[in-house]
């Protein structure tokens, strides 16, 4: 564009200013990780520690706590995604590549699309009816299973699109060569596609490793607890754990920082796909 | 024939699942909605529309309603505007912006609960970050949340810092795929940046608005875990949303049956945003 310098750089000086306000909060967090609690518990604004301390990532490594709601959102996040893509990814080819009867394929489609949009606590009373009946409440397993309410539609979404994008003449040429489904699946669709469920992997686990409202509903044992629900205690507990938070919060959030770093290009491509 | 049944099994166990775990749970709450019972329907009394008329005449009900309304509200037309403004500006093309986009849309990929663990100490009366920034420049400190006429617009202030990025996205989108000769010939015509604002950039990028308007409105509609964490609902009810009075009526005072009852308004209400979304996809597959 040709903007004469002088007109575009209240503009840049805007944006940068805007790009602070977002970011403040975030270097907040990452300057209180640091601080000892006397220099955050008080009316300063200064951002930079005076006296910098890893003891809050010492205590929150520690102690027993924190590892084991780690290990806990490792497993759920884990499982919830597997079980997602295993049931989601037949479901999206079908309803790609295979003729449906009946418009069956379109009715699907509106039910996921209802799915996405029932807000989860008004399915949460009979699902924790249903999980109590086949003995899950208060395990990570039912936990997994519940999640599928959030992570299934997403997946089969999601796919459906990587999906179409598979070149219909490579399976054409397979089918004509003998190549039965599964094997057609298993050597083309599935390597064409692998970027695409690559993508889809983290967008799930993202929604999984953030789920809430069913970690808080159906685990009752502190030790099951996902980090959410963990996080959620210690903001609720009205004490300023600031320090604490703050290290749990960097903690936390790294491995999406990372994974968004590393796959930026396929995540917003499969963000803006799935909301479509 | 062979496919049709190829098919069928490829999508049975995605099927079974969401049966089980939405189709079902619908059905049973909306079942439930008809009786009053303390633990599913053993020892359930039927009580036709009772449910339905109490929630109607609840204070406590009326009042989340119009909480959610507000919410919901305030938070999408205020991403909508921020997040209008800076895809504007970061589609004007200066120098470095690459490099600001990514902090533009951090806050998106944090976490709900890092991102609340934050606000809630910024919105802390005496130490809070928020309020030391204030007193610095010379103003009084605010209750953010311990004020019932403040408390709903500090939620409304996480959310939107929260999702901005989102909406910023969605739009910046929209405006790259703008033909740039279309500027080119207004500008030859004469018009100027605020006639070529409101008669082809805004036009052209309506849909975009549309799809962040009700994306947006679909999940604050829900919003349940900011709440919880932040103000528990209160002071008072002053912050109380639907979600959050579910959660009370079905897990603090196990009235399952009435709890149904606002299940199912609040579905009735998610289906109509969902019918508008899916009128919107729906027409723009037979554009596209």
């Amino acid at each position: 564009m040709e903007q004469s310098r002088a007109t575009s750089l209240p503009f840049t000086l805007l944006a940068l200013l805007a790009a602070f306000v977002m970011a403040l909060p975030m270097l907040w967090m990452l300057s209180t990780a640091f601080k000892p609690a006397g220099e955050y518990v008080s009316t300063g604004i200064t951002l930079l520690p005076q006296a910098p301390t890893l003891e809050h990532f010492i205590a929150v490594l520690g102690e027993q706590d924190l590892p084991g709601k780690l290990l806990n959102s490792v497993i759920v996040t884990m499982g919830a995604t597997l079980l997602a893509l295993l049931a989601g990814f037949p479901a999206a080819y079908a309803l790609v590549r295979l003729n449906l009867p009946a418009r069956l394929d379109t009715i699907f489609l509106v039910f996921v699309l209802v799915i996405k949009l029932v807000p989860p606590l008004a399915l949460a009373v009979p699902l924790y009816q249903v999980l109590r009946a086949i003995g899950l409440l208060d395990t990570l397993a039912g936990l997994i299973l519940t999640y599928q309410v959030y992570t299934l539609p997403m997946a089969i979404w999601l796919l459906l699109g990587f999906v179409r994008d598979v070149p219909i003449a490579y399976e054409e040429a397979a089918r004509i060569d003998g190549a039965g489904l599964v094997r057609r699946l298993t050597t083309i669709v599935l390597p064409v596609m692998a970027p695409g469920i690559g993508a889809a992997t983290i967008l799930l686990a993202i929604l999984a490793w953030n789920e809430f409202t069913y970690a808080l509903l159906f685990i009752q044992s502190p030790d099951k607890f996902t980090l959410p629900v963990y996080v959620a205690g210690l903001i609720t507990e009205d004490e300023t754990f600031w320090g604490r938070l703050s290290a749990i919060g960097l903690i936390g959030s790294l491995p999406l920082i990372a994974t968004l770093a590393l796959f930026q290009k396929y995540l917003l491509r499969g963000l803006v796909g799935g909301l479509k | 024939m062979p496919r049709n049944r190829t098919a069928l099994v490829l999508l049975l166990p995605a099927a079974i699942l969401m049966a089980g775990l939405t189709l079902y749970p619908l059905g049973r709450s909306l079942a439930l909605s008809f009786f009053v019972t303390e633990y599913g329907f053993d020892g359930a009394r039927f009580v036709g529309l009772l449910n339905y008329e109490r929630l109607f005449s609840d204070r406590f009900f009326l009042r989340a309603i119009r909480n959610t309304v507000s919410f919901t509200l305030l938070a999408t037309l205020g991403e909508l505007a921020l997040g209008l403004g800076l895809a504007l500006l970061v589609n004007r093309g200066f120098r470095g912006r690459k490099a600001l986009i990514p902090v533009l849309v951090a806050p998106f990929i944090l976490s709900t609960m890092v991102v609340t663990a934050i606000w809630s100490a910024w919105f802390h009366y005496d130490f809070g970050y928020l309020n030391n920034l204030l007193r610095a420049v010379g103003l009084e400190g605010v209750e953010w949340l311990s004020s019932p006429r403040i408390a709903l617009y500090s939620l409304v202030l996480v959310d939107i810092w929260q999702t901005t990025p989102l909406v910023f996205l969605i739009l910046l989108a929209g405006l790259q795929s703008i033909d740039p000769a279309l500027y080119e010939a207004a500008r030859l015509d004469g018009a100027g940046r605020g006639r070529i604002l409101w008669t082809i950039t805004l036009p052209l990028l309506l849909p975009h608005l549309m799809l962040a308007a009700l994306l947006r409105s679909i999940d604050s509609f829900k919003i349940f875990d900011k709440v919880y964490a932040l103000t528990g609902g209160g002071p008072g009810q002053a912050t109380e949303t639907l979600s959050m009075f579910l959660f009370r009526q079905g897990f603090r005072f196990q009235e399952m049956g009435a709890a149904s009852a606002t299940a199912m308004v609040m579905v009735a209400i998610a289906a109509v945003l969902a019918g508008v979304y899916a009128a919107m996809i729906l027409r723009g597959g037979k554009e596209g």
